[in-house]
């Protein structure tokens, strides 16, 4: 189940930490191109969150909410937030993975493709 | 660099078109050149056009539109290309236009900006608007534009204090400014006390971004705007003499990270800051000289933080100052007299181009019951993504 896992991307150059994958290491004095996967999951903090009623198209629910949380190695994260009551802003959390999207591909017959990525529940 | 300025000015009603886009694009840009003494055919002078729309392809179906519109108005063999930036898509097509003239490759160029976002259901376009956000950190989540201004708002909430009604009070200033702009998309007068009291407030002004709520909001509009461009040294010989020239004192552009988790500090728009800075530089002018100014307030908590990031009010004061009214036309600091996208509307790639007419008008005293006594200097921010590529523009008389 590869799909259902999250990354931090650590540089092997100057070891700094990205999310998402970047092609060059994001650190201005660094150049690196190589990176080696660390698993990103487990407790996080939530910096920021809202809650959405006007969603794209696909999503038949009334609302989502999505949150920034950091991770003790300092690597941020966009992702859904999977519980309603109780959000508040400097609260702890446990990132998940699950799916977050249906992507619709249009060739010849149109097909779905599940999409996964960050799903934060209560610690 | 060679001195680069604005003689004509062209704007359709900002709302939902009854028109085809590409007439809706033209009519905007004939009446720019109609407004100058432009003239088509063998009499054309304008060796480029620039056309910023973010979505003509996706969502008109229609790419190449520079082409289109260069034929349609017989400009041929006019230059044209079409620019894309997101929602700064307008600004941007000012800004090389800017650069071809300053160069020296350009004498006369024509800039328009269009969109027809109407044309697709509200959920199609707040997903095709999405598509700017970053395909696997963001968008593949569902988020929209909306919901990272709620997570942007929420930390401004907590770290200066901003609240819910100071969002209201920005929304209600623009739309009043809107019901004075013949062009503006929503021209209601809309009440503080309607849109904040908490007894009807879910039914007046429902939560759209928890904390945002719809009058903290811009609506989906069509539209387009389009203004002339011509060298200093070549005004008169090329027929624009009789026009006041308003010139391009400034531009400045600057990108921040795509992932908005990943900015170093989450209430800043550095770009908005970086590309001001840019324009002042180049200017020569200050916040201090600014008179009147367009900020890109798709959301309201953004002409709040992009006052800031500016330099018009020391940062986390921004809302304080809408507050005591100092935004207001007749205030100290009157920030967008149009209407803003808030009540002007917001057709993505036409805003940028919308904004610098606005100034145009208020710079040569024809902004009617809007005018802002004695306007001189002039700053437009044009707001590309969430804030990760942002266009500055300073105009002046001087």
């Amino acid at each position: 189940m590869e799909e259902m896992k999250m990354y931090a991307y650590k540089c092997k150059k100057c070891g700094k930490l990205h999310h998402p994958r970047y092609i060059v290491c994001q650190n201005p004095d660094c150049d690196g191109r190589e990176f080696e996967e660390v698993p990103l999951e487990g407790k996080c903090k939530l910096l920021t969150w809202t809650r959405v009623y006007n969603l794209p198209e696909g999503y038949m629910v009334p609302w989502l909410n999505f949150g920034i949380v950091e991770f003790p190695n300092g690597v941020r994260a966009t992702g859904q937030i999977g519980f309603d009551d109780g959000i508040e802003t400097g609260m702890e959390l446990v990132a998940t993975v699950g799916q977050v999207r249906d992507k619709v591909i249009k060739y010849k017959e149109t097909v779905t493709e599940p999409q996964y990525g960050f799903i934060f529940q209560k610690a | 660099m060679r001195e680069v300025g604005i003689v004509g000015i062209g704007h359709t009603k900002f709302g939902k078109s009854n028109v085809p886009f590409i007439d809706m694009t033209c009519q905007a840009a004939l009446e720019a050149m109609d407004d100058a003494g432009a003239k088509t055919g063998r009499k054309n002078v304008i060796d480029q056009v620039f056309i910023g729309t973010m979505a003509a392809g996706m969502v008109q179906r229609i790419s190449g539109l520079a082409s289109a519109v260069v034929d349609t108005l017989n400009l041929r063999p006019a230059m044209a290309e079409t620019i894309e930036n997101g929602p700064a898509s307008g600004a941007s097509a000012v800004k090389l236009g800017f650069m071809a003239i300053a160069s020296g490759v350009c004498d006369c160029v024509l800039v328009v900006g269009a969109e027809g976002m109407r044309a697709v259901t509200g959920w199609e376009g707040t997903d095709f608007v999405a598509t700017m956000l970053h395909p696997e950190a963001e968008y593949k989540y569902g988020c929209t534009l909306p919901s990272f201004a709620g997570l942007f708002t929420r930390l401004c909430m907590d770290k200066y204090g901003v609240t819910s009604k100071d969002l209201s009070i920005v929304s209600v200033k623009n739309h009043a400014n809107a019901c004075l702009n013949p062009v503006a998309h929503i021209r209601n007068v809309v009440k503080l006390d309607r849109i904040t009291d908490e007894r009807i407030i879910n039914a007046t002004n429902p939560l759209v971004a928890d904390p945002l709520r719809q009058f903290d909001m811009c609506p989906v509009s069509d539209g387009a705007a389009a203004v002339l461009l011509v060298a200093k040294d070549k005004q008169e010989e090329l027929g624009f003499g009789g026009k006041k020239f308003i010139r391009i004192a400034g531009v400045g552009s600057a990108t921040d990270t795509h992932v908005v988790a990943n900015r170093e500090v989450p209430t800043d728009l550095l770009a908005v800051r970086l590309s001001a800075q840019m324009a002042y530089k180049m200017s020569g002018f200050t916040p201090k000289d600014i008179d009147v100014a367009e900020l890109h307030d798709a959301f309201q908590i953004l002409e709040i933080a992009e006052s800031e990031e500016t330099g018009l009010f020391p940062r986390g004061t921004g809302h304080l100052a809408a507050r005591e009214g100092k935004t207001e036309i007749k205030g100290e600091m009157p920030i967008n007299t149009s209407g803003g996208l808030k009540a002007k509307g917001h057709p993505l790639g036409a805003t940028g181009v919308s904004q610098i007419v606005e100034l145009v008008k208020q710079l040569r005293g024809e902004a009617g019951e809007r005018q802002v006594e004695g306007a001189k200097t002039a700053l437009a921010i044009n707001f590309g993504g969430f804030g990760n590529n942002v266009v500055a523009t300073i105009l002046t008389t001087k």
